[in-house]
Parts: C-alpha cells; sequence; structure tokens
C-alpha cells in the first residue's frame, strides 16, 4: 500500500491555489486543447491526485488523468558565474469527454 | 447591410444603417488572419498563434479599426446606392454596437445642390478701362524728379528761409550741461521739413552762413527720451553753408539716371505701369459683376451645414477683431444680433458663389496647371525679398499651402472663363471714378464677402480665412 492511498485528507483552499500556478499558452500547449487536453505550471511539490482535485474544484470540470513533467532549469553564466534558472513542473490535464477550460481568462 | 431613410428634406437627408453582427464577426475574423501574420508572441512562432488566441488578445482593437472600416464603407455605399453627392462629411453617429449584436448608426448628409446654371451669355458686364490722364503722368514725373532732387550752395550770400538747407553744427544742453545726442556736426537741416524740434527750425530762418547762434527751445511734452521731455535747452549753433534745392528738370537727363534711354521712356514705362494698376481695380470691379449677376441668376438651396462653417469663420474672424479693437465703424453700432443675420447673409453668399465657380468650373474642365502655381509661388515669393529660397521650399514642402494658392488661381480662371462667355461692354472711365468702390456706401459686408469669397473653393475650406487676408491686401494695392 502505497502513501498516496493514505494521503485521503480533501485539499484546503489555500493549498488550491499553491497547486496550480499559471496556465501555459504556447503553441504546443494550444495543440493539446484538440484533445481536451489542458497544460498548466504547478508548484514543482504537487502530486498528481493533488493536480487533478485542485482543477476538478477551481474549474468545476471532470479530470480524466493528470501527466506531468519536470522542466529543469536551465544553467547560465553571468559575468563568469554559474547560476541556475529555476525549473518549474507542468502538467497537462486531460479533461471528461465534453468538459472545457478557459486557460487564458484565468480564475 | 440595411439602409433606412428617416428624413428627407431639402438637402438633408438621413437614414439609419444596420451591418449584421455575423458580417462584422467574418471581418474581423479576416483581419486578425492578417494581423497574426507578422504578431510576435511568446510560445508561438511568428504567424503561427492560432485565432482564438488572437481573438482573446486583439479582438477589442481589431474591432475598433473593423467598426471604422465597416462605418466608411457602409456609409459611401448609401452615398453611391442613392447618388448623393455629399457637400460635405457626412455626420454619422453610431447609436447602438456591442460584441455579437448587430452595429446599427445614424448617417446624416447633406447633398449638393442641384445647380441649374444660367445662361452665362447674357450676364452683361461692363469692362472698365482707365483713362490714364496725361496729367498723371506728369505728377508721377515730378514725384521721382522730387525724389532726384539736388541741393546747391547758395550762390549769393543771403539769410536762410525757409525751404533752405542750412549745413549746422550744433551742441545742446540743459540746464548748461550736455546731453547724449545732442550734438551734430555737418548736418544737413531743411528748414521747415519738422525733423527738429518744433521752434528750432525757425529760430534759423534768417541766418547767414557763418553766424553762430544760440537756439532755446522746450522739449515737447511727449518727447521720446524720459528726461528731457519738457526741459528746456540751449543748443549752440554754427551755420556753416547754406542751400537751396535745384528743381531736376523733367528731361532725358533724368531717364538717364534712372537706367533708362530718354524722357520719352520712362513716361511710356510710368503709364505702362499706372495702367496695370488700375487694370487690377477694373478686373476686380468686373469680377464684382459677375458675382452679383451670377448670384442673382442663380437660385438653389445652399446646404445649411457649409453655410455654418462659413459662418462660424467669419464669426471667429470678427470676434478677433473685436478684441483687437479693429471693427469697423459701422460694425461698432451695430448689436449682435444684427450682425449676425448680416454675417449669416454673406455666408450664404460666399458659399453659393464658392459652390457655383467650381461647379462651373469642373463642369467645362477648368484645371489649374502646374505652371499657373509656380508663377503664383514665384510672386509669393517675390513678396519676401531675400528669403525666396525658404518660401518656395515651404510651398514644395506643403501640399496644403500649395492648395491654399491654387483656389484662388482657379477662381480667376473661372472668371476669365466666365467673363469671356458674357456679354462685355468696354467703357472708359476716369481713374478716381474706378477707384472709388461702386457701393460704398451700399454695403460694406457685401464687399467683404466678395474679398474673402475667393477662399470658398470646394478642395480648399481650411485655407480660407488665410486667403482671404491675401485677396484683401492684394485689393488694396
Amino acid at each position: 500500500m502505497s502513501w498516496k492511498f493514505l494521503n485521503k485528507k480533501p485539499l484546503s483552499e489555500e493549498r488550491k491555489y499553491q497547486v496550480i500556478l499559471a496556465p501555459v499558452i504556447t503553441e504546443k500547449a494550444t495543440m493539446g486543447s484538440e484533445n481536451n487536453q489542458v497544460t498548466f505550471k504547478v508548484a514543482t511539490d504537487a502530486t498528481k491526485p493533488e493536480i487533478k482535485a485542485a482543477v476538478e474544484s477551481l474549474f468545476d470540470v471532470k479530470v480524466k488523468s493528470v501527466n506531468t513533467l519536470n522542466q529543469q532549469g536551465k544553467v547560465k553564466r553571468f559575468r563568469g558565474h554559474i547560476g541556475q534558472r529555476n525549473g518549474f513542473k507542468k502538467a497537462v490535464v486531460t479533461l471528461e469527454a465534453g468538459q472545457t477550460i478557459d486557460a487564458t481568462a484565468g480564475v | 447591410m440595411q439602409i433606412n431613410e428617416t428624413k428627407n428634406e431639402g438637402l438633408s437627408r438621413e437614414y439609419t444603417v444596420t451591418v449584421s453582427a455575423s458580417d462584422i464577426d467574418a471581418r474581423v475574423d479576416t483581419r486578425l488572419q492578417e494581423v497574426g501574420k507578422t504578431i510576435n508572441l511568446p510560445g508561438f512562432r511568428k504567424g503561427k498563434v492560432p485565432l482564438t488566441i488572437l481573438r482573446q488578445r486583439f479582438g477589442k482593437s481589431v474591432m475598433g479599426e473593423v467598426l471604422e472600416a465597416a462605418v466608411n464603407e457602409s456609409s459611401s455605399e448609401v452615398v453611391s446606392k442613392n447618388e448623393l453627392r455629399p457637400a460635405m462629411q457626412p455626420k454619422i453617429e453610431i447609436e447602438s454596437f456591442d460584441e455579437g449584436k448587430d452595429l446599427v448608426f445614424k448617417m446624416g448628409v447633406e447633398c449638393m445642390p442641384e445647380i441649374k446654371e444660367m445662361d452665362f451669355a447674357s450676364i452683361e458686364l461692363t469692362k472698365y478701362k482707365a483713362k490714364i490722364e496725361e496729367s498723371e503722368v506728369d505728377e508721377a514725373l515730378e514725384r521721382i524728379a522730387k525724389d532726384f532732387r539736388k541741393s546747391e550752395p547758395v550762390a549769393k550770400a543771403r539769410k536762410a528761409k525757409e525751404g533752405d538747407v542750412v549745413v549746422i553744427d550744433f551742441k545742446g544742453s540743459v540746464d548748461g550741461v550736455e546731453f547724449p545726442g545732442g550734438a551734430g556736426e555737418g548736418h544737413n537741416l531743411e528748414l521747415g521739413s519738422g525733423q527738429f524740434i518744433p521752434g528750432f527750425e525757425e529760430q534759423l530762418v534768417g541766418a547767414k552762413p557763418g553766424d553762430s547762434l544760440e537756439v532755446n527751445v522746450t522739449f515737447p511734452e511727449e518727447y521720446h527720451a524720459e528726461d528731457l521731455k519738457g526741459k528746456a535747452a540751449v543748443f549752440a549753433v554754427d551755420v556753416k553753408e547754406l542751400r537751396e534745392y535745384v528743381e531736376t528738370a523733367i528731361d532725358d537727363e533724368l531717364a538717364k539716371n534712372l537706367g533708362l534711354d530718354d524722357l520719352d521712356q520712362l513716361k511710356s514705362n510710368i503709364s505702362e505701369r499706372l495702367e496695370a494698376d488700375y487694370d487690377q481695380f477694373a478686373r476686380n470691379r468686373t469680377k464684382r459683376q459677375l458675382l452679383d449677376a451670377l448670384q442673382e441668376g442663380h437660385d438653389f438651396e445652399v446646404p445649411a451645414g457649409m453655410v455654418e462653417q462659413e459662418f462660424d469663420s467669419i464669426w471667429k474672424q470678427f470676434e478677433q477683431a473685436k478684441e483687437a479693437g479693429q471693427l469697423d465703424e459701422d460694425d461698432a453700432s451695430k448689436d449682435e444680433d444684427e450682425l449676425k443675420a448680416e454675417y449669416r447673409e454673406i455666408a450664404v453668399r460666399r458659399v453659393m458663389l464658392g459652390l457655383l465657380l467650381s461647379e462651373i468650373g469642373t463642369k467645362n474642365n477648368i484645371q489649374v496647371a502646374q505652371d499657373d502655381l509656380n508663377k503664383a509661388i514665384m510672386n509669393e515669393a517675390r513678396k519676401y525679398s531675400g528669403q525666396e529660397m525658404q518660401v518656395m521650399q515651404y510651398y514644395q514642402q506643403n501640399p496644403e499651402a500649395m492648395a491654399s494658392l491654387q483656389a484662388p488661381i482657379f477662381e480667376d480662371k473661372v472668371v476669365d472663363f466666365l467673363v469671356e462667355m458674357a456679354k462685355v461692354t468696354e467703357e472708359e472711365i476716369s481713374v478716381e471714378e474706378l477707384v472709388k468702390d461702386p457701393d460704398e456706401a451700399e454695403s460694406k459686408p457685401a464687399k467683404k464677402a466678395k474679398a474673402k469669397k475667393a477662399a470658398k473653393k470646394a478642395t480648399s475650406k481650411k485655407s480660407a480665412s488665410k486667403k482671404s487676408s491675401a485677396k484683401k491686401a492684394a485689393a488694396k494695392k
């Protein structure tokens, strides 16, 4: 039994907004809209169930599945010093058929 | 697109135009697609931004653009469909518009009146020709001679009299103290010319060369130097020489001095110049007659909007004149309503004649050639000697200024054209009669109207006021 089945506490209102950071509006992301997919930038420590719960309650939709990926920050040099940009986590949320989110409209 | 005529009175028409929402949406989309090809949006390659996103981001601004275009397009369609000839820019009032709803706007147009041209051949004009009197040429000659007169030392020693020139050294002092600018040496003073302080010249009458005398004078109260006003001054004057003017004989010598061959040439030059001057007067008078005849011979409704515009500009000028305190005497005595009525009449006349002239001009294919324009620019440039180049450049760079020149030329050409058609009788009149304003007493405003109506050409209404002043100036010359 893994830990995620134990953690059944509902998301707090605050946590929902912490999980979902921003919609991703790019060519690739809009391509997903044809498959009823919406892409968000999410907190790096957010889990798929968390994202699912947050999206469902914030946008009032049914979520079919969530795929996530971690985008590493680029290594950049500035004045000879090596620096690391912040990475972020992206979540591609597939909605149930018939559901839509206007990703660009904001919450 | 639906067009409803809501008003049709005289020259004014009003329409209510409805453009359907789907029409506008389609326009917006095509416009967005066009714009989308050049837009850079982060996250998208150039030209790959999806329409939905474009609509969200740029829909509003494109909408404004599209609305304007739609209004313009449909209003011009209204004009062409109803075969209107608008006299001015149509007045457009948007009644309702919301996204996804129909666009409804009201459009008010003032039509050009239907002008039925009168038979120009029936106009009777008098072409005046000034008779240049011999005496006038002589007068001019005398004036020239006077400018060239010389003074010569008086042969016999005698006392100075009025009209003589004394060469003097003088030193002035107030209360025994010399003041700056109060001294001079070898000054040529014509007695009786009023060059010096009153009293000074009179006291020198009777002086002889070699005399030294003291002149006591009082500076006038309105003297320009503050500290000398009303002060009594003493001038020590040495009379050096006494000269008198010698009349220049009007002969070939004088002509040669002026760079001409002989007296006859000078005379003919003078009379030519006089003739040219009076020709201008004569022309103006004939034109005036013509315009009066035109006004009488035509009767059409004048677009109220244009009259209003013209009236406003006249009134503005009037107000300015009022503020500057340069009112005509007979204007000052009238009250505002009276003046307004009067000026409105002028405005109607100007608009009417302006429309008429431009109509005649276009119907008869009268055009202002580049040559004429160049000539006008040269003339204009000549007025500002030393800055010709700048003036020319100014006109080359400002098409609007160019247009303002064009209007009077166009008008002149139309007038010439009409004069040719009309029955013209020539009449020789004396110069005084010519110069006299034909109806000075009758109506001053009418004169103004004439001076200004030149401006009223369809193509360049804006420059109306400017030109009028130029015209007035020209008339005065």
